[in-house]
């Protein structure tokens, strides 16, 4: 919560007037942008290595198909990942492991990729997470007053224990019908434990549904380095150019060599509900 | 104390038959005392000006003399004295009727423009003040003081300004010698400065005298009056969006007076008309004071002022943040040559955010509490040496942030980020010198001891600059009054004025400013949740080496005055974060400060026209400011936040008649420094900025007319109420000035994003438009 407040503050006092304005920018050369995901769900795992692109660039991130992707983990086992040939011109980029193949919890884990001439590395540990005990729902206060035109009124409530012996760090995503669900698109819902107490009874979601929609909700651990990356992507995605917030700056990303993105290694739990008011 | 006074005293009066005239000056009409009065010996340029209290003293050979006592606004007085011993004259001078005449001029007006040994010093005309337009109708000293040269406005949204490279939190803003660390009150439309009750406002931005210290770039000093004390009086004005009313008042006529204050706003009537959101904005204040005389050479004064904003959105999520200061002062004269005053301050700035909610409400209250005692002391020494010395103590308490649940259900428990305690000694001299006719010295020193107290629990870390392994090694406990970290430091100051010719003079000055309170802010606006914090293990006091050099010039008998100042400054450990520093409520926010060096220099150039039907002034300053901070853009040189290369004001007023005046006003300022994306990648469903260089674009430029009439009818009355209506009108040409600029992915008018969502656009967020305002201003 804190760290959204000079964000609330702004958009609460300066809503409206504003005019789109043209940026006369320098070019610029692309940089290497990967996005790497570990759990411990077997068939979730993946790497996608891609590169960036000018500001006012139209059309998607250049993808790369001819990146070399290990891993290992702290035994010293490793296992390599393959780019995924079939497929849409979608699932360029995309380097998959084994099949099967997953994380443990209480492992830590290096991944190395070879792009563009450059070998970029990363480590991350898989941390244990905690089980979303219940969820429930009931009609969220705001759109009851003001009904939004797509019908989605209802909040979710999660009931948890959060372990207060460890430092934890969380990576939420909504799923409403079994697709991936943001309130908005520079969305990131990430938070920390610090100053939350063992019982969360029922904190709402932030997100909302409509009747018969089935809710979905996964939570995944995260390292500290995992919750500043998130956190410093949530501040460059909303940041009001440094008048109230400070500077953008890139996110920290536990890569070396320069690339962008982060490779973030989670255990994850779920819990589905299924609205019917 | 008193033996060694008596003794200095006594060993210059035995050198020859010298003897004293002194005094106080005062308004003949309300009785206030006059700050900064010129008292000039015959025809030459000996002489002093007033104190703060209004106090003069002059030392000379037995003799018969002509006092010649000046000051803009009031008719010259000229007293004939005849010191065979020391007498003690008090003056009253009669304000001055409008000059509607260019051409004819009564006696010989000395100006402070190219004798004053102050360089770098604007100390504002608040008739003239008046007579501006005024941005909602209110006349605003801290608008004014952004139009001089070398002052940079922070822009719309507050009333913080940047001086001659420096930050916002380099200014010590003062209220009769008592601190106030946001002087905004309803996002910069008003500040905490009531124009009724301020008597006096003096804005320094280099040649530092050393009874000043605390801040690197300037210190703002402002006096309220004391009260009439000659009669009653009301002054008030209802504005567009606040109004304000002022008694004032003899207690005993003569010896005693009091001045009450307060101003509330109303715009909760306005804001349902913006937005259809239950939004609340609104701001008061209270100032309030009483005077009164012991005999003859003892004066108390006991000063008080509150003012609180408050802001809240659909009655869930609330802030509000004041100042308030209260001050009580002895002015005693030893002897009439030996001034001193004591003050007691005691001044609370605090701020309060809450989010009402069942399950996440929290309430987070942060403030910063100080006691001082400051004891300053004046000897005119004779003619040509005036000695200024003394010494201040203060005691300070910040409590950073304590976070609490509201609600019997919150997810939250309290959490509270440790206190730290500040104990501070400054010693301060200096001696103001006359050295033949033409050339004067001011040379002196600062010394200031600070020192960061128990009780403490001070943390150690294993890399104090890893704000992403933050790995703790132990807790240092500190007791109550046991020093965790001191600071020592010496400030030398040093000033000349030259006289080349009577009406033109070169003057040059050095200083040296150490500043131990720090403003945690990273954006540029500052908001009032930016935290202050002192000095302590893990940052360092900043420090500034100024020089500056100008030279000043008089046209026309004084009716216009010309400056042009050039200035260098140095400043090291200026305070600054590491990228995505975590700046709210954390505990460990030490390892999140990165230290470095700034450079500023610049040039500004003023003139000033002061007598006739069209009064007003220019001025224009050209500036860089460069910073250079390990950590932060890859430890390259960038320009700093407050960077503005060109800023340009013109205001004028025209008096057509008694009844009649108009004003304008325009100013221009090259766009603030804006870090900017170089291109853009993707990760996950997320399009996000991919930035290189810090502040490497720049904002359109700002640029803004305002206008305002001022009628008074009646003026011709001897009725004693006067009114007076106020019509303005803020950003007459209604441009968009750009407040900032975000980007986003690319919208069409329903919000939804073009084509397949990868594009990207930049917004620019502007604040006010034309605004226009009547305000109805009364006093009787």
């Amino acid at each position: 919560m804190k760290r959204y407040l000079p964000i609330l503050m702004f958009s609460a006092l300066l809503s409206g007037c504003d005019v789109p304005i043209d940026l006369d920018l320098d070019q610029t050369p692309p940089e290497v942008t990967i996005e790497a995901l570990l759990t411990n769900r077997p068939g979730e795992p993946f790497v996608r290595v891609t590169l960036s692109v000018d500001f006012y660039y139209e059309g998607h991130a250049t993808r790369l198909n001819d990146a070399i992707v290990t891993l290992r983990n702290d035994l010293g086992q490793s296992v390599a990942f393959s780019h995924y040939a079939g497929g849409s011109a979608d699932s360029v980029g995309y380097y998959l492991p084994p099949e099967g193949f997953a994380g443990q919890v209480g492992r830590i884990y290096t991944l190395t990729v070879f792009a563009q001439g450059k070998t970029f590395e990363a480590t991350d540990s898989l941390k244990y997470v905690t089980s979303i005990d219940s969820l429930s729902y009931r009609p969220n206060r705001f759109a009851e007053q003001d009904p939004p035109s797509d019908g989605k009124t209802y909040e979710l409530l999660i009931y948890a224990k959060e372990p207060q012996e460890s430092k934890d760090y969380y990576l939420v995503k909504y799923y409403r019908n079994d697709s991936l669900t943001y309130n908005g698109d520079s969305d990131v819902y990430v938070l920390d434990d610090y100053g939350v107490g063992e019982n969360i009874d029922g904190v709402p979601s932030a997100v909302l549904y409509s009747d018969n929609d089935l809710a979905r909700i996964e939570m995944f651990s995260l390292t500290r380095e995992g919750f500043l990356f998130y956190n410093d992507l949530v501040t460059i995605m909303n940041s009001d150019g440094g008048m109230f917030s400070p500077p953008p700056a890139n996110p920290r990303t536990n890569f070396s060599n320069g690339a962008l993105g982060f490779f973030q290694v989670s255990a994850a739990s779920e819990r589905s509900i299924v609205v019917d008011y | 104390m008193r033996i060694l006074i008596l003794f200095i005293f006594a060993c210059t009066n035995a050198i020859g038959q010298n003897f004293t005239v002194s005094g106080y000056i005062k308004d003949e009409d309300n009785g206030e005392e006059l700050i900064g009065v010129t008292v000039l010996v015959g025809e030459t340029t000996t002489g002093t000006t007033t104190n703060a209290y209004g106090f003069y003293s002059i030392t000379l050979p037995k003799g018969s003399y002509n006092l010649r006592f000046s000051y803009v606004g009031y008719r010259l007085q000229s007293i004939p004295i005849t010191l065979d011993q020391n007498i003690s004259r008090n003056i009253s001078l009669v304000t001055e009727a409008i000059d509607m005449d260019e051409v004819v001029i009564t006696g010989e007006r000395i100006d402070a423009n190219v004798t004053d040994l102050q360089m770098s010093k604007t100390k504002l005309n608040l008739a003239q003040v008046r007579k501006l337009p005024a941005v909602m109708g209110e006349v605003d000293i801290i608008k004014a003081i952004q139009l001089q040269p070398g002052v940079i406005s922070a822009g719309e949204g507050t009333s913080s300004f940047f001086v001659r490279g420096g930050s916002a939190d380099q200014n010590l803003i003062l209220i009769d010698e008592a601190p106030i660390y946001d002087p905004s009150h309803l996002f910069g439309l008003f500040s905490v400065f009531n124009a009724d009750v301020i008597k006096d406002s003096e804005l320094y931005r280099g040649g530092i005298p050393s009874r000043f210290g605390g801040r690197l770039s300037s210190i703002l000093e402002v006096r309220t009056k004391d009260g009439n004390n000659k009669e009653f009086g009301v002054t008030g004005g209802i504005g567009t969006l606040a109004s304000r009313l002022m008694i004032e008042g003899p207690i005993v006529k003569d010896k005693a007076s009091f001045i009450v204050s307060g101003r509330r706003s109303y715009t909760e009537i306005f804001t349902p008309l913006i937005s259809d959101q239950d939004n609340q904005v609104f701001f008061h204040d209270i100032n309030a004071k009483v005077n009164w005389k012991v005999k003859n050479n003892n004066r108390f004064f006991a000063a008080f002022y509150s003012g609180r904003d408050s802001f809240s959105f659909e009655d869930t999520f609330g802030f509000s943040w004041g100042n308030q200061t209260g001050t009580l002062r002895w002015n005693h004269l030893f002897s009439d040559r030996l001034f001193s005053n004591m003050t007691a301050i005691a001044s609370n700035f605090d701020y309060k955010l809450e989010l009402r909610d069942p399950v996440q409400g929290f309430s987070w209250k942060s403030n910063l509490r100080q006691f001082s005692v400051n004891t300053d002391l004046g000897f005119y020494i004779n003619t040509r040496n005036e000695l200024t010395f003394g010494y201040h103590v203060s005691y300070r308490e910040f409590q950073p942030g304590i976070i609490a649940p509201n609600t019997a259900g919150s997810v939250f428990y309290t959490v509270s980020i440790p206190r730290q305690y500040v104990f501070e000694n400054d010693l301060y001299v200096d001696n103001q010198q006359r050295i033949g006719e033409k050339l004067t010295l001011m040379y002196g020193a600062r010394l200031s001891i600070f020192q960061n107290i128990g009780p403490s629990d001070v943390t150690t870390y294993a890399d104090p600059q890893d704000n992403i392994n933050i790995v703790r090694t132990g807790v240092q406990h500190y007791d109550r009054f046991e020093p965790v970290k001191t600071y020592v430091n010496v400030e030398p100051r040093f000033s000349l004025r030259y006289m080349v010719t009577p009406a033109s003079s070169i003057k040059a000055s050095y200083n040296r400013m150490v500043q131990n309170t720090h403003l945690i802010a990273s954006g540029t606006v500052p908001i009032p949740f930016n935290t202050w914090n002192p000095s302590g293990p893990y940052l360092r006091p900043q420090l500034a080496d100024q020089i500056a050099l100008g030279y000043f010039q008089n046209l026309s008998r004084n009716r216009y005055e010309l400056s042009l100042e050039g200035f260098y400054k140095d400043m090291t450990d200026v305070t600054d974060f590491a990228d995505n520093a975590a700046l709210f409520f954390n505990p460990d926010l030490a390892v999140e400060f990165r230290q470095g060096d700034s450079q500023a220099m610049g040039m500004e150039f003023s003139a000033q026209k002061k007598q006739g039907k069209l009064t007003g002034f220019a001025s224009y300053t050209l500036s860089k400011v460069t910073r250079t901070i390990p950590g932060v853009n890859r430890g390259n040189p960038f320009p700093a936040n407050h960077d503005r290369r060109n800023v340009g004001n013109v205001a004028l007023t025209y008096d057509l008649s008694p009844g009649w005046s108009f004003g304008t006003i325009f100013t221009y300022s090259t766009g603030r420094p804006i870090t900017m994306p170089a291109g853009r990648y993707e990760y996950g469903p997320y399009n996000v900025d991919l930035v290189t260089t810090r502040n490497g674009y720049r904002l359109p430029a700002y640029h803004r007319l305002d206008l305002s009439a001022t009628f008074n009818p009646g003026v011709n009355r001897a009725r004693k109420w006067r009114g007076q209506w106020v019509l303005s009108v803020y950003n007459v040409y209604n441009r968009k000035n750009p407040f900032t600029i975000y980007t986003r992915t690319a919208e069409d008018e329903e919000g939804k994003p073009i084509g397949d969502g990868t594009q990207k656009e930049a917004r620019m967020i502007y604040l006010f438009p034309i605004l226009p305002s009547i305000t109805y201003n009364f006093k009787f």
